[in-house]
């Protein structure tokens, strides 16, 4: 167990640098977001715990300043959301390799994000199984635990914030993925199914904009599948 | 920034809206773990699940970035362009340097919406 111990510790040390500052940085643009736009602290940081995910809290606040409907938000918010249905099929059959008990999977679903997802994705061939579970919440309790801070770190300095800081803010959490899925991305089937995503994914926003994360994925992804499939074949 | 809550939202309604919200977003995460279950790491299924989370986010960054709604949309869009470029290049040109690649996209965006 010791060794499960220490895969946690050097995950949430490689997750304290740059992973977590980037994260938190678009926090703190949410943060100061909310105080500007007359949103509690205690709501904003209860959506950092619970949501998790920026651009749903993103859409979350700027429809509810709106005056969305309710149910309307909640199923943008959801759709939104639905990038994290394939990540952790993707995630947990490799992360569950010392057959976990149900509930701490179910748990460690909580605090997956982008960040983590990636960074697990790249490490974990070097991990060994037994301990790849304490290396992914030793790195993603760190992440969850940053967006927290940075949540109230951002609403506490919003009126000494600069719009134009904000928006830099708000501007680093898409700029991070960009980075990360064009550097980051090794297998072959992964960067076609970038690619793909990439092009369809706007355009299906296009026509329509509350399906476009689900619809572009689905066709996107599907697409990148068959396509690296039948390369590999022939 | 013009707009903001309105007073007639009452704490309880806001909390129950960002809850829902949140189980909303855990649905997806959940219902994740549970088909995982019947998924082995060398399926075709769990490999076609990746494909479809990369396009997923490929195209919701993509989209962000071209064609943002909220506080993004207010920068011009050739700004956010040049911001990206400066960054990937720079990202590139440092062997992957993560810092230096965000920095640069930030300042970039600051520089150029702050002289239109």
């Amino acid at each position: 167990m010791s060794d499960s111990l220490g895969a946690f510790r050097n995950a949430a040390r490689e997750s304290i640098g740059v992973p977590s500052m980037v994260l938190a940085a678009g926090y703190l643009g949410f943060g100061a977001l909310a105080s500007g736009s007359g949103f509690p602290l205690w709501a904003a940081l209860l959506s950092s715990a619970t949501i998790f995910a920026l651009p749903g809290q993103l859409a979350m606040l700027e429809m509810s300043i709106a005056g969305t409907v309710p149910t309307a938000i909640v199923i943008t918010v959801g759709l939104t959301a639905a990038r994290f249905l394939p990540m952790t099929v993707a995630l947990m059959p490799v992360v569950r390799a010392g057959q976990r008990p149900a509930w701490q999977l179910y748990l460690a679903a909580q605090l997956l994000a982008m960040t983590g997802w990636a960074a697990s994705m790249r490490r974990f061939p070097d991990v060994a199984p037994a301990h790849r579970f304490a290396w992914f919440i030793g790195f993603a309790l760190t992440n969850w635990m940053a967006c927290l801070a940075a949540t109230g770190a951002g609403f506490a300095l919003a009126d000494s914030m600069p719009p134009l800081v904000r928006q830099g803010l708000v501007f680093v959490g898409p700029l991070y993925f960009l980075l990360i899925l064009t550097g980051e991305t090794r297998t072959r089937q992964g960067i076609i199914a970038l690619a793909c995503g990439a092009v369809i994914g706007p355009l299906v926003h296009l026509v329509s904009p509350q399906w476009s994360v689900m619809l572009g994925g689905l066709v996107g992804g599907t697409l990148a599948w068959a396509w690296a499939r039948r390369s590999a074949r022939g | 920034m013009a707009e903001v809550l309105r007073e007639s939202v009452s704490p309880a309604h806001l909390g129950l809206l960002v809850l829902a919200c949140g189980l909303a977003t855990y649905l997806w995460r959940g219902l994740g773990v549970m088909l995982s279950g019947k998924v082995s790491a060398d399926g075709e299924f769990f490999t076609w699940a990746g494909c479809v989370a990369y396009a997923m986010i490929a195209g919701l960054t993509v989209r962000i970035l071209l064609l943002p709604t909220g506080t993004l949309s207010t920068t011009p869009l050739w700004a956010r362009l040049l911001a990206c470029a400066l960054a990937l290049v720079l990202y590139f040109i440092l062997r992957r340097n993560l810092f230096v690649g965000i920095a640069t996209g930030f300042i970039a965006l600051v520089v150029a919406v702050s002289v239109t």
